[in-house]
């Protein structure tokens, strides 16, 4: 599938695809399907959040996530674990993703290139509830309609470069 | 009678006078309020921070003449130059003026530093450059030291590690130093180039607790198997922390049993400085491990280089604002916010002249530990809140540090103990009380 015109009738309903899957990802992280979420990526798809909003590499400096697969398991499987006390009690999150725009298609990879922005509430009993938000860049691969793969996220926070408490919950 | 007594405990609850302060740190315990009393927390900012040497950066991070690096010692806002000169500078970050904050990026390049509200100007080594409209002080004569920002009292650099002092009668650096000299050659040697780098960016993150705890934290090996359980996989093993290591730190020996830490040994030295270590080496035979050794024994041979790998420390304190681990090389500043705020800063170190991938895979795990998602240090973040917390008790005044094991001691000053001794601890606090008691 091409990316027709937007405004076409192709281009929306792409859109709705992606925007509809966008959706149920961060709402598996919400209600802490977190295996499920890690399924979403390839095999050697990453999840990145940068610790500077101009930060153009994950491999030259630090971030505050990047995480491949594996890695994502060993963070899950901790998330998991009986006694991680600075996750008891857990967080709870609610994650908004809008502004969808379809910026790019490589068509031989069957890759999208999607931005949007996103809002997380965050809330751990005991603390107060925190406000992130930012820009998401994907990578999408489209396996068939309404079907996706993450081959990449990255999730730019405007306070990335800012002081934090912990955080324990992907953006 | 009542009123006798009053007066009497009016006075000793004066945490200003050194027979209070003395009090609260006891051969094995010290008082909460080290932790907790503002107005302690007040006079460490004067006396700890403002009369010890701390740590200020690394010269690489002002490599350029007019290069800048604001930070701060203690609350109060310093920048790191390198001057028209080639030389390092360290200044106050105020105005001679009104006292207004002059530079206020964390870092950049300037050719002179002008202060924002009226055009008052410096050159990077902190002297007065020009003054502005001058024909307004007609009794006023400028000096351009005098009226500069303010140099602090002594700094110097050590493998480019800079250190600064505020008082003007404290020892040398060297002296402060002491034995952490060494350590920092190791590192420095341990770089194929010689000399290290710190670049790759900064994690920061924030706790709500006192300062102090996250120096105890870090060496203390008592707490990681029941801290950091949920970090070990099947196995009791935690994961890998360097490329191409085969394994991580060793928990448990066997489900429920906790690994005893004593062997690794804890090294209380004078001055407040304590390292402990180092950990069991752990077999790495990727490629890039490899060609690392291979860069040494070219310029060591091969029996230097098996003494360069083996890494004789792991956690090494430089009290009171510093720290250093060289199994994933990294910088930890420790600044004082309030006296229940910590901001903590943690800068990779590059070993100039290693495989380009090894620095890679340190930020990779770097990520895992030290970032504020990090798998390890979020646990000892709440640790140290909940002991914030856990203080506020009435029912115990006192915190034990009572923890021990044979020790040896050498002519250096040093204490040589076991792993899970509190010697460390102790060895902080006395330091503490030397500074805040004035004998320094």
């Amino acid at each position: 599938m091409s990316v027709s015109k937007p405004g076409s009738d192709d281009f929306l309903v792409l859109r709705l695809e992606v925007q509809d899957f966008l959706i149920f990802e961060v709402g598996l992280l919400d209600d802490r399907k977190f295996e499920e979420w890690t399924d979403l990526f390839t095999d050697d798809g990453y999840y990145w959040a940068p610790a500077t909003p101009d930060q153009d590499d994950p491999q030259s400096s630090v971030s505050l996530f990047f995480d491949d697969v594996p890695m994502m398991r060993t963070r899950f499987a901790r998330l998991r674990h009986p006694r991680v006390h600075s996750q008891i009690p857990p967080s709870r999150t609610s994650h908004m993703v809008s502004n969808v725009t379809i910026d790019g298609h490589d068509a031989t990879e069957g890759e999208f290139l999607i931005g949007a922005r996103f809002q997380m509430l965050e809330y751990r009993p005991g603390h107060e509830q925190r406000t992130f938000g930012g820009r998401y860049e994907y990578q999408l691969l489209r396996r068939a309609a309404g079907d996706f793969q993450i081959s990449a996220k990255k999730a730019v926070v405007l306070n990335c470069d800012s002081v934090h408490l912990p955080i324990a919950i992907p953006f | 009678m009542t009123e006798f007594g009053l007066i009497i405990e009016t006075t000793n609850m004066n945490p200003y006078l050194n027979e209070h302060i003395q009090a609260l740190v006891q051969p094995d315990r010290v008082h909460r309020d080290i932790y907790e009393d503002p107005a302690l927390f007040d006079l460490e900012m004067e006396r700890v921070f403002g009369r010890s040497w701390v740590f200020v950066g690394h010269e690489s991070q002002v490599p350029k003449p007019g290069d800048f690096f604001c930070t701060r010692i203690g609350l109060q806002p310093v920048v790191m130059t390198r001057h028209s000169d080639g030389k390092i500078y360290v200044v106050y970050n105020r105005c001679a003026h009104r006292g207004v904050k002059v530079v206020n990026e964390e870092c950049g390049n300037a050719g002179r530093l002008m202060c924002m509200y009226h055009g008052w100007t410096y050159d990077t080594n902190g002297d007065l450059d020009f003054v502005t409209q001058p024909e307004g002080y007609p009794d006023h004569e400028f000096d351009k030291v005098k009226h500069g920002m303010g140099r602090v009292a002594q700094w110097g650099s050590h493998h480019g590690f800079v250190f600064a002092n505020l008082s003007s009668r404290a020892g040398g650096m060297k002296d402060w130093l002491g034995e952490n000299a060494d350590f920092l050659d190791d590192v420095a040697i341990s770089a194929p180039a010689g000399e290290v780098e710190i670049t790759g960016g900064v994690h920061r993150y924030l706790y709500h607790g006192n300062w102090k705890m996250q120096v105890e934290n870090l060496i203390d090996m008592y707490h990681p198997a029941y801290s950091h359980e949920s970090s070990s996989a099947k196995g009791g093993q935690q994961f890998t922390r360097r490329g191409g290591d085969k394994g991580g730190i060793q928990f448990f020996e066997k489900p429920g049993r906790v690994k005893s830490m004593d062997g690794l040994g804890t090294h209380a030295l004078p001055n407040g400085h304590t390292w402990q270590g180092g950990l069991p080496p752990v077999e790495n035979n990727s490629d890039d491990h490899r060609e690392y050794v291979r860069l040494l024994e070219k310029k060591h041979g091969p029996e230097k280089t098996k003494d360069i790998l083996i890494k004789k420390r792991h956690n090494v304190i430089f009290y009171p604002n510093m720290a250093m681990q060289e199994l994933n090389p990294h910088i930890r500043v420790i600044r004082p916010l309030a006296v229940d705020r910590t901001e903590i800063l943690i800068y990779p170190v590059k070993l100039k002249g290693a495989p380009e991938q090894m620095f890679r895979d340190q930020l990779i795990n770097l990520n895992k530990t030290h970032s504020p998602t990090s798998l390890v240090q979020t646990d000892d973040v709440e640790a140290f809140a909940r002991a914030q917390e856990g203080i506020q008790s009435s029912g115990n005044e006192w915190i034990l540090l009572a923890r021990k094991g044979p020790e040896e001691r050498f002519n250096s000053g040093r204490i040589r103990t076991t792993g899970t001794s509190e010697e460390g601890m102790r060895n902080h606090h006395r330091a503490w009380l030397k500074y805040m008691c004035g004998e320094t």
